[in-house]
């Protein structure tokens, strides 16, 4: 007996088959990523003077050189060349590299405010103060200032490349972090440095 | 297989002689073996209890994946309003156009609305807020067991195609189920997949304009917006999710015209789709060929597998329906050419202007009937 596919071959019955693979198909692929992101140890130790480089555009590459031992790389919400988080006790540091459009490309004050409304859009709460200038122990000059929101008190910092390209920012708080934490680890907000391509 | 030794077991046709006929066991005294009746199947709002589930699978699953997007941008969402808003405007004209064209693509006829906008909603939602997910916890996966350095460069050519292809390839088939008489065989799953893999690109696409405006550093977001959408719209978009969903969903249609009972030659022809799909997911993921050049070459690589699969599927579905135009035809007493010109949108806009204006409505009708009763035929299958 011929009838439209609408209802054969086979039965209506058959097409629990299908939607069954595809909804398991859908879930599973979150739960299980999920779990085994959550059961793989996600930290790398970070010793004293190991450099990481944070990235570069233009004719510069920027790296950070931790001051201290005893910080950990949080490697499953990091990501190579943009986006690096570490932790120290009680300790957060995040450190970015951003790629800044425009013609003109925009100076350290629009990058600041710019730095406050991405602060924001984390956390609603998260307010940056007025910015003052900071030198790496390089010498590059940057914006430092206070960051603050309902859960934490901490510092931003911002240094431009040199021909003004990129840029790294950092963020240095924790919610639990006392003012003594984070004056144990300020020499971190210095220890960007930037290199010329072809220098190395 | 085993056989006696001296050939006993043949009948013997030396002589000529036919061998008796044997005697059905129907016809002996005693139980009869009668096929049990089916239950009728049920059906909740008209329905069938599948289509039901998968309708009420695609909403949940939706609603879910919205929900992950608005707590995933919500935030940048608020504070880089106007970005996020022309990051809209070019979402929705590339959902206009795009919906529009494949659907103008299916031979014969459009397919049917509701069927088109489902597949759409899945790939701008359940598939991308699933994907958002399933991606990250994928990508810490790689991050922590092969190093950041190699899952920066490798790690989406090694997620995407696995999770974004499945969760698109899901998509496709909870549609199948939902409107079996919207998806019957390669053409419909091609066109569907290509509207779910559309509703993908196009979440992607402002997704990715967002994270552009962060990584310009939330300056002159609105240039970060158009540069992204511009590259992803114009240059990537011709070989981008809605050809490697439309590949995949080939597969969908090879499976659903099989009533989900495939052969093993039709289920290896759709395990192959689905696998170059994923291949050409991966392809435009990988790091390699680097450059412009590089993904120019990509993109159009892409590209004309995809239209190799749907030129291919296009003529076996156009020659079925026109045979079946035929039959029709030669039902009705129409002109066998008359008959298969139906076929075509444009003959048929032809034929009836040819047909007085007061009768014009009544010719659609009938039109519109033959195509319908066409394609069941063209679609049907002996039990």
């Amino acid at each position: 007996m011929a009838q439209p596919s609408g209802t054969a071959p086979g039965t209506i019955r058959d097409h629990w088959i299908p939607l069954g693979i595809a909804t398991a198909v859908a879930v599973l692929l979150v739960v299980v990523w999920s779990l085994v992101d959550a059961l793989l140890p996600g930290t790398q130790r970070i010793h004293a003077g190991d450099e990481i480089t944070l990235g570069g555009d233009g004719g510069y590459r920027a790296a950070l050189t931790l001051p201290q031992d005893g910080w950990l790389l949080d490697v499953g919400s990091s990501q190579a060349g943009q986006t690096y988080r570490f932790h120290r006790g009680t300790v957060d540091l995040t450190v970015t590299s951003v790629t800044p459009v425009g013609d003109p490309l925009p100076d350290a004050k629009q990058l600041w405010a710019g730095m406050g409304d991405i602060a924001r859009a984390g956390d609603p709460t998260a307010r940056l103060g007025e910015p003052e200038v900071i030198t790496t122990e390089q010498g590059v000059e940057g914006l430092t200032g206070v960051m603050r929101s309902r859960t934490e008190e901490g510092a931003a910092v911002l240094y431009p490349s040199p021909d003004g390209e990129f840029a790294v920012e950092m963020t240095l708080g924790g919610a639990d972090a006392t003012i003594a934490d984070l004056e144990a680890v300020a020499d971190v907000a210095r220890a960007v440095t930037f290199t010329e391509e072809g220098e190395r | 297989m085993s056989q006696a030794p001296d050939g006993s077991r043949l009948p013997d046709t030396a002589a000529g002689a036919v061998p008796a006929q044997r005697h059905s066991r129907q016809d002996a005294p005693g139980p009869q073996r009668v096929p049990a009746p089916r239950a009728p199947e049920r059906t909740v709002l008209g329905y069938h209890l599948p289509a039901f589930t998968s309708m009420v699978v695609i909403g949940v699953l939706s609603l879910l994946g919205l929900g992950t997007l608005a707590v995933q941008l919500g935030g940048t969402v608020r504070v880089f309003f106007a970005e996020a808003a022309l990051g809209l405007v070019f979402a929705a004209a590339t959902l206009l156009f795009g919906f529009w064209l494949f659907r103008r693509i299916r031979p014969v006829r459009a397919p049917d609305l509701a069927a088109s906008l489902v597949a759409v909603l899945w790939g701008l939602t359940a598939a991308t807020g699933g994907a958002l997910l399933a991606n990250s916890a994928l990508t810490g996966v790689w991050s922590k067991t092969l190093g950041l350095e190699f899952s920066a460069v490798w790690g989406a050519a090694m997620t995407a195609p696995f999770n974004e292809e499945l969760f698109k390839l899901a998509g496709i088939v909870l549609v199948a189920v939902a409107f079996p008489r919207s998806v019957r065989g390669p053409i419909d799953g091609f066109i569907v997949g290509a509207l779910v893999g559309l509703g993908f690109e196009v979440t992607e696409n402002l997704i990715y304009g967002l994270n552009t405006v962060i990584q310009a550093g939330g300056v002159n977001g609105g240039e970060a917006v158009a540069q992204s959408m511009v590259v992803r719209v114009f240059l990537t978009g011709l070989g981008s999710h809605w050809a490697m969903s439309a590949v995949a969903g080939t597969a969908v249609g090879l499976l659903a015209a099989a009533g989900w009972l495939p052969s093993g030659r039709r289920a290896l022809g759709a395990a192959a789709l689905v696998l170059t799909a994923m291949a050409m997911h991966w392809l435009f993921d990988s790091p390699l060929p680097a450059g412009v050049v590089g993904i120019v070459v990509k993109v159009l690589i892409d590209f004309t597998i995809a239209m190799a699969v749907y030129f291919a599927a296009r003529h076996a579905h156009r020659r079925r329906v026109r045979r079946a135009l035929a039959r029709e035809g030669e039902e009705v007493g129409l002109r066998r050419s008359a008959a298969v010109a139906l076929a075509r949108r444009r003959a048929r806009r032809r034929a009836l202007h040819d047909v007085p204006e007061a009768e014009r409505a009544e010719a659609r009708r009938v039109q519109a009937l033959m195509v319908d009763s066409a394609e069941d035929r063209a679609f049907a299958r002996t039990v």
